[in-house]
């Protein structure tokens, strides 16, 4: 599926794509398409309400494939800003407001990740705390989750993006689909590859991250 | 995948959907404020939603502009115009017609009235 939504700029590798080709969320719901329309009437509840329910999706999503607080804010607020200006000439149909933003946002990343280079190497990131020196459970937590983002940073770029949108953002496979802009089963390779390599990375960390300590 | 496997990348999973990533401080404030600006302003109604729609005051100087024009042409207009004002007053026929007379003769090419007045 060849997509353009509401002037989601494309990815950094591919060409201009076909505006109509679109099919993906004709007749799904769409709460935020509401907001937005108040938004363009100058509604300044609706801009607040937006601003609160999509920033912590967008930060979200963003955090998970950069690694980064910093870069993850400043790409959700150049997300937003494109929303924002776009508003007045959106076209109802073509797609969610948030698949339009989480596309955005997946390029963005996209953008900066190749600009990046390389990802962080897992060597470089802090090795979790080791849970024979502490009882307590919130830093086991923090030790699980920079293990994964650990190992997500670890991912090729586009297997990390599929395995966040649908195991952590919980988004479906035809809504990723339109996101990457590849086919569904595209998408469910991807996952799959990726899901394969998280388990590996983090399997080696099973017992240092206290899975056989807990029934998590 | 064994089993093991999956459940230990499910309980990550899980976990990372349960404890989002914290936002920077001050950065929902920060994106309320982009958001405000960059909003259009609000569509306006009655007499405020007219004066936007004309222009509001940087269009008020060219309507005075145009009317004074306009009146000051049909009070005193220029050589190659005809001097409308003067003819209602004093009552001048060249452009403009006075009387019933007049009306027929100016309408009767175009006007039933016109006919029937010949035919009578």
């Amino acid at each position: 599926m060849r997509a353009r939504l509401n002037g989601a700029p494309a990815k950094a590798t591919s060409g201009l794509m076909d505006m109509h080709d679109t099919t993906d969320a004709d007749g799904v719901d769409d709460p935020e398409r509401a907001l937005l329309h108040r938004y363009v009437q100058g509604d300044a509840a609706a801009a607040r309400l937006l601003t609160l329910q999509l920033t912590p999706r967008i930060f979200g999503h963003a955090f998970r494939i950069l690694g980064n607080a910093a870069e993850a804010e400043d790409v959700t607020q150049d997300a937003l800003m494109r929303l924002w200006k776009i508003a007045p000439d959106w076209r109802d149909g073509e797609a969610k407001v948030t698949t339009w933003l989480y596309r955005v946002t997946a390029n963005l990343c996209t953008d900066r990740l190749r600009k990046r280079g390389r990802g962080v190497p897992l060597e470089d990131i802090a090795e979790p705390t080791d849970p024979a020196e502490s009882a307590e459970a919130r830093l086991q937590r923090t030790a699980r989750e920079d293990a994964l983002q650990a190992a997500l940073d670890r991912l090729p770029e586009r297997q990390r993006q599929a395995v966040v949108l649908r195991h952590i953002d919980g988004l479906a496979n035809p809504e990723i689909a339109t996101i990457l802009d590849v086919g569904v089963e595209a998408v469910e390779s991807l996952t799959a590859r990726g899901k394969r390599a998280l388990a590996k990375l983090l399997g080696a960390r099973r017992d240092a991250l206290g899975y056989d300590d807990d029934k998590t | 995948m064994t089993k093991r496997e999956t459940d230990t990348l499910e309980a990550h999973f899980e976990q990372a959907r349960a404890t989002p990533p914290q936002m920077p401080a001050g950065m929902m404030d920060r994106l309320i404020a982009d958001a405000l600006a960059a909003q259009p302003a609000p569509a306006l109604g009655g007499w405020r939603g007219f004066w936007r729609a004309i222009g509001g005051a940087p269009a008020l100087g060219g309507l005075i502009t145009a009317t004074a024009v306009g009146f000051w042409i049909g009070v005193a207009p220029p050589s190659g115009l005809p001097d409308v004002a003067t003819q209602i007053i004093t009552g001048g026929d060249d452009y403009i017609v006075a009387d019933a007379t007049s009306l027929d003769t100016y309408t009767s090419d175009l006007t039933a009235f016109g006919w029937d007045l010949d035919e009578g």
